[in-house]
């Protein structure tokens, strides 16, 4: 079954591409034509939108380069902050703000180059650990440092951004598509930088660190600048959701919310381009279908997140022959083996 | 004399995250996966001393008799969940795993138990045992230490050297070292991994059920969510001490719970940034020496 819809969307890549970009534009029209309370579906799907957004750069540190970032939300913190606070405190909101998103993501990419300056030598959990506690350093600092951030109130009354002199773009429908283009640009971008040189270094990396040492590959220098990519969109899709939603406060960015993208990356599939965009849709989906069940509603995610990583542990974009899969290599292999001796019986 | 006294709560606080830490690195010794769900076992150990208390009243030996089995049971559970099946998987799946084993469990506490705050009864009526004491210049100083303080790290070196007799003279230690040691060999000369695995995990996440419940005895206060935090203390300890190093883990616990005393109480607005200072001291233990900083030579994580 899955090996055929595999190859169904191998065959037509691009039409399928093209009728699901299709899909993401007209999608909000007719909702917001036909459906009642359209503000608030376009909401879900402008969330949805930003955690294409945070997914696809957690994917590029941990997907494709295989270091391990459990601390993403210090990242969408600084971006968002930064985004905030330039609005809010040098008036760089209005038409201005369209220079600020940028300045997030590069002050961003800042801070994700002095988390990576450090931690070159560090390797798996140890890395791990490291982001986590940069991520934790990060929001206590902003909730405590009151003179600058306003403490544990946040950022209150943000300044809408504008768009061709229009300033009502804080309709969720405005909103939709400014935050669609950048999701294409970073989707654009990060497909040319995967089918680059330097996308390739990384993918060495992943493979063997050593390996592709010896050919020349710069190590330290590529998982800083893996990093600092990574880091610079987080902090681009915070600046925009800061826009968005004009109010944001630390505790917004708590450890879970950077291991709910990590959930996002891994039930859709690491390393891949399109498993962030159905990770984030299906965990935004789900968690929004079980809003009903109220307080159950994250019991019943967090069974599905050990349900996926017993039955499909390469998430659901992922090839089950690839090296994040596991235990499926075991299985193929011992079904090879059984099929070698069965041949050499015969 | 301010500042001995800093010190003091500092040890004694870091007594208890040294009890952690060597729960924490009992596990990942044995099982060799982190877990993220320490944490939520330190909460369910404490929480089980709150009913404990409610049903049977105030027993402070038998309410950590209770945490420990409570906190072992969880960590049956955890184990099958999470540990069994990509025990040579790579590392990432069983951690993910855990991570929604501990969301699993956080929410469905605050479910049963509630979200508010909870309170365990005070024990020893608050009394202080005073070291020394001098009055300069008018000031009244002294130094001193609580009963449960020293009940606490009374309970932590009770339990560090049980533990260490336990791993270093009984056959199930030996084997259990025999397994965090090498898997495979462990297995070749007879030894049942499989259950050995098991009894470690347990014994390291009772260890954790004993810490939830001083820690809830030092605070005076229990609530679902405090896992969180009392987990990432734990981790840093660990890695601090060198990974499955476990008297190294118990000196990182120790080493962390001073700093983040002296670190209050030198560090004007310090009380907001108590949990900062933890992971600033990580981070550069770290960045000095890679492989932490109470490893032996020759480990390699």
């Amino acid at each position: 079954m899955m090996e055929k819809i595999k190859a169904f969307l191998k065959k037509y890549q691009l039409i399928v591409l093209i009728v699901v970009g299709i899909l993401f534009v007209v999608a909000p029209l007719i909702i917001n034509g036909t459906v009642k309370k359209s503000n608030y579906v376009i909401d879900i799907m402008v969330r949805i939108l930003f955690y294409i957004i945070f997914a696809s750069s957690l994917n590029v540190i941990n997907g494709y380069s295989g270091q391990f970032n459990i601390g993403h939300a210090g990242f969408m913190l600084i971006g968002s902050y930064t985004g905030a606070l330039l609005a809010t405190k040098l008036g760089m909101g209005g038409p201005w703000y369209w220079l600020a998103i940028p300045i997030a993501g590069l002050v961003t990419a800042l801070a994700g180059l002095l988390v990576a300056l450090p931690t070159l030598k560090l390797r798996g959990i140890y890395l791990a650990i490291v982001t986590l506690g940069f991520s934790e350093i990060i929001r206590i600092v902003a909730m405590n440092w009151t003179a600058v951030t306003n403490g544990p109130l946040g950022v209150k009354n943000i300044p809408k951004v504008w768009l061709f002199g229009i300033s009502k773009t804080s309709s969720p429908l405005v909103m939709y598509y400014i935050v669609f283009a950048f999701v294409i640009l970073c989707l654009y971008t990060t497909y040319k930088v995967i089918n680059s040189r330097v996308g390739r270094a990384w993918m060495s990396i992943r493979e063997d660190s050593a390996a592709s040492m010896s050919l020349g590959v710069e190590v330290g220098k590529y998982k800083a600048i893996n990093f600092m990519y990574g880091a610079f969109w987080a902090g681009i899709g915070g600046a925009l959701m800061a826009v968005y939603y004009r109010f944001i406060s630390a505790d917004m960015f708590i450890v879970d919310e950077g291991f709910n993208v990590l959930a996002m990356v891994i039930l859709g599939g690491q390393g891949t381009l399109v498993g962030p965009i159905i990770g984030a849709v299906m965990v935004n989906m789900i968690t929004e279908f079980f809003r009903f069940a109220d307080e159950f509603r994250l019991v019943f995610y967090a069974i599905l997140i050990i349900m996926m990583m017993w039955m499909r542990p390469q998430g659901l974009a992922g090839a089950s022959n690839s090296v994040l899969a596991g235990k499926q290599i075991k299985k193929n292999d011992k079904k090879k083996s059984k099929h070698a001796a069965k041949k050499e019986r015969v | 004399m301010y500042v001995l006294q800093q010190l003091l709560n500092g040890i004694c606080q870091g007594s208890i995250y040294a009890l952690m830490a060597i729960g924490y690195a009992m596990i990942y010794g044995i099982v060799g996966l982190v877990t993220f769900t320490y944490g939520e076992i330190i909460m369910m150990g404490s929480f089980s001393a709150f009913y404990y208390f409610m049903a049977f009243g105030d027993n402070l030996v038998l309410s950590l008799i209770c945490g420990f089995a409570t906190a072992a049971l969880v960590g049956i559970v955890v184990h099958k969940v999470c540990y069994q099946r990509f025990l040579d998987a790579p590392r990432h799946i069983s951690l993910i795993c855990t991570i929604g084993m501990s969301m699993l469990i956080k929410n469905l506490a605050i479910i049963v138990f509630g979200s508010t705050m909870k309170g365990l009864p005070i024990f020893f009526e608050g009394k202080t045992l005073v070291l020394a004491e001098k009055t300069v210049e008018g000031f009244h100083q002294q130094l001193s230490l609580t009963y449960l303080q020293i009940v606490v790290i009374v309970t932590v070196i009770v339990l560090a050297i049980a533990l260490s007799l336990f791993l270093n003279k009984t056959r199930t230690g030996v084997r259990l070292r025999a397994v965090s040691q090498d898997r495979k060999a462990a297995a070749l000369v007879g030894v049942n991994v499989k259950n050995t695995t098991l009894l470690g995990n347990c014994i390291g996440c009772g260890f954790g059920g004993v810490a939830g419940i001083l820690l809830g005895l030092y605070y005076n206060s229990i609530i679902p969510t405090m896992g969180g935090a009392a987990g990432m203390k734990a981790f840093s300890s660990v890695v601090i001490g060198g990974l499955s190093n476990i008297p190294g883990a118990a000196l990182g616990g120790i080493s962390i719970g001073v700093i983040e005393n002296l670190g209050i109480a030198f560090i004007p607005n310090g009380s907001g940034y108590r949990d900062v200072f933890a992971f600033v001291f990580l981070i550069i233990a770290l960045v000095i020496k890679p492989e932490g900083l109470f490893a032996k030579r020759g480990n390699n994580a």
